[in-house]
């Protein structure tokens, strides 16, 4: 049987109305510079996106978040179900490699300066998601109930304890009283797989909304020299590059979790000392240890105190960013190019020190 | 351009099944060992591709169930390993199966990457200048 595409298109579009949406599909268009590369970061972030949710149902099906359970359902998904060891150990990478592409996305965009105006709440959203993205990873790491991830939840859940006020509320909160305990756990658990993903989501709506409503931003300097950029449409044309480098993520994703899939280590005793080492996962490590390099007391405050308090002004100018760099093309601006460098310098440097 | 699509779905079916095929093969890495007791012994025999080797297998204490049921408390790490020249060899294939299928499949997008970019510069399908310029639909459907 033949079927007859313009007949079902036209099926669908009477029901649906996808003319204005197609309409607007083949009239965007993606400007075509030398920065043109690091608009498919967005997108790469939205195949994992995706990866972290097919995988994600697929080991909630079987996993349970009891004390209980919660070490001997993932030790079961690893051991006895088909391919359970590969789907974890895609959606454990998987986190890893969407976090490094909104960590990429973001210095693009920090480095092209394209949260300029009119594209400040764009970055804004975008700050946004890279905190949900870091705190799905922070419940992600307890939910397998091992030495390990109790320590690194113990001590994360501790590190709000600093501030005043507030700080003891916030822990106790986190925690689900005050120690991490089977409650901690279950509230983990509820963010990782219902609050946080329909966080994201709106969050994500709004993003994305905002990046069609603006279009796609041109390079500074051809902006203020008011030169026509050209532009590739955004359907088909770019969006089959998009599935090219797509292609190619999913490749090195599925090379890597097959070579390295995690292990499994021993329930936790809640009970027991802290092991040696405990480290959070990777893109913790830099905060991590710029808690650790303060002295213990600092004058009337304690040395955490003024760690936090720091951490907090940097993030707060960096979600206002858009607004402190109000002139990108001045002298402040450059600064604000530096500082970004140094930034980024600076992470490295302590994620590395973090691990010696 | 239709040619084009028809060998593309050629490859892009065979691509999406396989993966699923193996999954429905009640297999996992390390396929040969089913249940927990087991799989200690055997991650502690072998070395696992990526982390060091394991300490010897458990003692036979730990092995045995436990008081109840045949509820085995664990006493070693779960360490996915490929157990064997079968399943190093099954994995070394799936790679280059892996990898092939991304190249053909990139081969071809490029292929359809290198039309649509000749048709937009051509502007076939520019508003004015179009002789399709009623169908809106034409530049997503092809056609
Ligand atoms: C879950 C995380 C995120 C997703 C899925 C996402 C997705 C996207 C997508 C698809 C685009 C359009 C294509 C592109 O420019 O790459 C985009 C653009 C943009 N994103 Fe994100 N993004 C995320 C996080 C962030 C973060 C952390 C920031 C910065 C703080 C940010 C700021 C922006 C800005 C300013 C644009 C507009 C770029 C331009 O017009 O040139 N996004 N985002």
């Amino acid at each position: 049987m033949k079927i007859d595409m313009k007949k079902l298109a036209a099926w669908f579009d009477d029901r649906l109305a996808l003319t204005p949406i197609f309409k607007y599909m083949t009239k965007k268009e993606v400007p075509q510079h030398e920065h043109s590369f690091w608009y498919y970061t967005g997108s790469s972030i939205l195949l994992f996106l995706f990866i972290q949710i097919v995988t994600g149902i697929m080991l909630a099906l079987y996993y349970q978040p009891t004390l209980e359970g919660a070490t001997d359902s993932i030790g079961r998904i690893m051991t006895e179900l088909p391919l359970g060891w590969l789907i974890r150990s895609v959606h454990s990478w998987s986190s890893t490699f969407m976090i490094a592409f909104v960590m990429i996305h973001l210095l693009a965009i920090w480095f092209t300066k394209s949260y300029r105006k009119p594209r400040e709440a764009t970055w804004m959203t975008g700050m946004m998601l890279l905190v949900v993205s870091m705190v799905f990873g922070f419940t992600g790491y307890l939910l397998p109930w091992d030495d390990l991830s109790l320590s690194a939840t113990k001590v994360g859940t501790n590190i709000p304890m600093a501030i005043p006020v507030v700080g003891k509320w916030v822990t106790q909160f986190l925690r689900g009283g005050g120690d991490v305990t089977g409650d901690t756990l279950t509230r983990f658990y509820l963010f990782h797989v219902c609050i946080l993903p329909l966080v994201i989501f709106a969050i994500l709506a709004v993003h994305i909304l905002l990046v069609q409503k603006e279009g796609m931003s041109v390079p500074l300097k051809d902006e203020i020299a008011k030169k026509k950029v050209p532009a590739l449409p955004f359907w088909p044309n770019f969006i089959l590059r998009e599935v090219v480098i797509w292609l190619v993520l999913l490749g090195v994703l599925l090379t890597i979790s097959l070579a390295f899939a995690p292990s499994l280590e021993l329930t936790a005793d809640l009970m027991a000392p802290a092991p040696e080492g405990v480290k959070p996962e990777w893109y913790f490590l830099f905060l991590f240890q710029t808690l650790k390099i303060f002295p213990a007391n600092m004058g009337p405050v304690t040395g955490e105190f003024v760690a936090v308090v720091l951490i907090l002004i940097a993030v707060v100018a960096i979600f206002f960013l858009p607004f402190i760099d109000n002139k990108p093309e001045g002298k402040k601006g450059k600064l604000i190019q530096y500082l970004g460098v140094a930034g980024l310098i600076y992470a490295i440097v302590f994620s590395i020190w973090s691990l010696l | 351009m239709r040619k084009i699509r028809v060998l593309y779905l050629l490859v892009m079916v065979p691509v999406v099944l396989a993966p699923l095929a193996a999954v429905a093969q009640p297999s996992g890495v390390p396929p040969t060992v089913k249940d927990k007791a087991q799989i200690e012994a055997a991650v502690a025999a072998q070395a696992a591709p990526t982390q060091q080797a394991k300490p010897a297998p458990a003692p036979p204490a730990a092995k045995k169930p436990a008081a109840k049921k045949a509820e085995v408390k664990r006493t070693e790490p779960i360490v996915p390993a490929y157990s064997g020249i079968r399943e190093k060899m099954a994995v070394i294939v799936f790679y280059v199966w892996l990898w092939f299928s991304i190249a053909v499949l990139i081969y071809f997008l490029r292929l359809w990457i290198k039309e649509a970019d000749r048709v937009y510069k051509a502007k076939y399908y520019e508003p004015e200048e179009s002789p399709r310029k009623d169908n809106p639909m034409a530049p997503v459907l092809g056609d």
